[in-house]
């Protein structure tokens, strides 16, 4: 290959770089992202409902994923333990719920007490059948979840 | 350009003329297609007017460059623009959650919306810096007058277009800016209350504002821009770049 050529043929790769590192943002902007309030996943049984004492936060699993089940006055409220500011699992502390990475604080209710999460976390559907806690899908009530967060249950 | 060069200019033009030139200045760069183009719009001698022409040595500093960000940046504003304007909503109810959803869940969306405000923010510094190159060096002498005055509705319309696409957003800081900018133009003497209402669409900030402001920032303010640059940049080629100091 002469130096010219060479030449030519990298500045055509460079402008193919350019040029595509445009487009492509472009493109994938103009194709309609998913609705943005969903519900996503599956039902999982999690044990029975005497495994989850009244008035206490107990960390659970629904399909791999880290949950927190509070038993409020014999009804049970399943919510994610995934904080919403950047995914980091919440664990329980005292009444409230505690994020180790960037000190977000929940409320037994699942919604923000200080951030730098600003998101509440979001519900599982959750009922009481034969005994057995049946937990899920998702529920993201709200359109300002991000996408990142989302793809977490999907 | 001689008589040899100046090919098509009977308006009689073939394929042939075009070959038969192929040695000339401006046909010599093309490939086949793109001459074959220029040849039917009569662009040959725009062209070649365009790259015969010197650029002053005084005016190849940077200083010099600063109108032609402005440019850049412009063509930037219109590209992203048009994207936002895919997902944006201009109703009360639907503006601001049409916004968050551009930044959250529409891909690559906060990129586009990051460019369009950064870009927005540069052109206002960026005209502004053209704008003291030019008094500085006095470009704005004779004969360049009008395009100095055309740069003046440049400016202003520069500076419109930054102050409705604040609004657009629809949060607090939209609503109280657009609240104090209103007030302002409601302070002038005589026609104030008219202009007041009449940007706002009422006595206060509604719904009839944010249409106003939308209308204005994607149909108005484009339309006066492109034909103010398109006078800004004539009278450039017409004139040249003004003189050293």
């Amino acid at each position: 290959m002469t130096r010219g050529g060479f030449l030519k043929w990298l500045i055509g790769v460079l402008t193919a770089v350019a040029v595509g590192g445009i487009v492509y943002p472009i493109v994938r902007f103009l194709k309609p992202p998913p609705a943005s309030t969903a519900t996503i996943g599956q039902v999982a049984n999690i044990g029975p409902a005497s495994s989850f004492p009244a008035g206490q936060l107990t960390p659970a699993t629904v399909n791999g994923r880290p949950v927190i089940v509070t038993n409020v006055a014999g009804k049970i409220v399943v919510y994610s333990a995934i904080c919403t500011h950047l995914g980091c699992v919440v664990s329980p502390s005292g009444n409230t719920l505690h994020c180790p990475c960037h000190g977000s604080e929940y409320s037994a209710a699942g919604t923000v007490i200080h951030g730098p999460a600003t998101l509440p976390l979001p519900f599982y559907g959750a009922k009481v059948s034969g005994g057995a806690v049946l937990v899920g899908p998702v529920t993201f009530t709200r359109a300002s979840y991000p996408t990142w967060y989302k793809g977490q249950f999907a | 350009m001689s008589v040899d060069e100046s090919a098509g200019q009977g308006g009689h033009v073939t394929q042939g003329d075009v070959e038969a030139h192929s040695e000339a200045p401006v046909h010599g760069r093309m490939p086949g297609f793109i001459a074959w183009v220029t040849n039917r719009l009569g662009m040959e001698e725009l062209m070649e007017d365009q790259y015969n022409r010197i650029v002053p040595i005084h005016a190849t500093n940077y200083i010099y460059c600063f109108g032609g960000i402005a440019f850049i940046l412009f063509l930037i504003l219109a590209v992203t623009g048009i994207l936002l304007v895919v997902y944006y909503q201009p109703t009360p109810d639907a503006a601001y959650q049409s916004v968050v959803n551009i930044s959250t869940n529409v891909s690559f969306g906060w990129w586009v919306r990051s460019i369009h405000k950064w870009a927005a923010t540069g052109m206002v510094v960026l005209v502004f810096v053209h704008m003291l190159r030019v008094f500085f060096t006095t470009a704005y002498k004779r004969p360049r007058e009008l395009n100095w005055i055309s740069g003046v509705v440049l400016l202003v319309v520069t500076m419109a277009f930054g102050f409705t696409g604040y609004l657009l957003p629809w949060d607090q800081k939209a609503y109280w800016a657009t609240r104090v900018g209103t007030d302002i133009a409601g302070s002038t003497p005589l026609i104030g209350h008219f202009l007041l209402v009449s940007l706002r669409g009422g006595e206060n900030i509604t719904g009839a504002t944010l249409g106003r402001f939308f209308t204005l920032h994607v149909l108005v303010l484009p339309a006066i821009i492109i034909v103010f640059l398109g006078a800004h940049f004539w009278m450039i080629r017409r004139h040249g770049i003004s003189g050293r100091l």
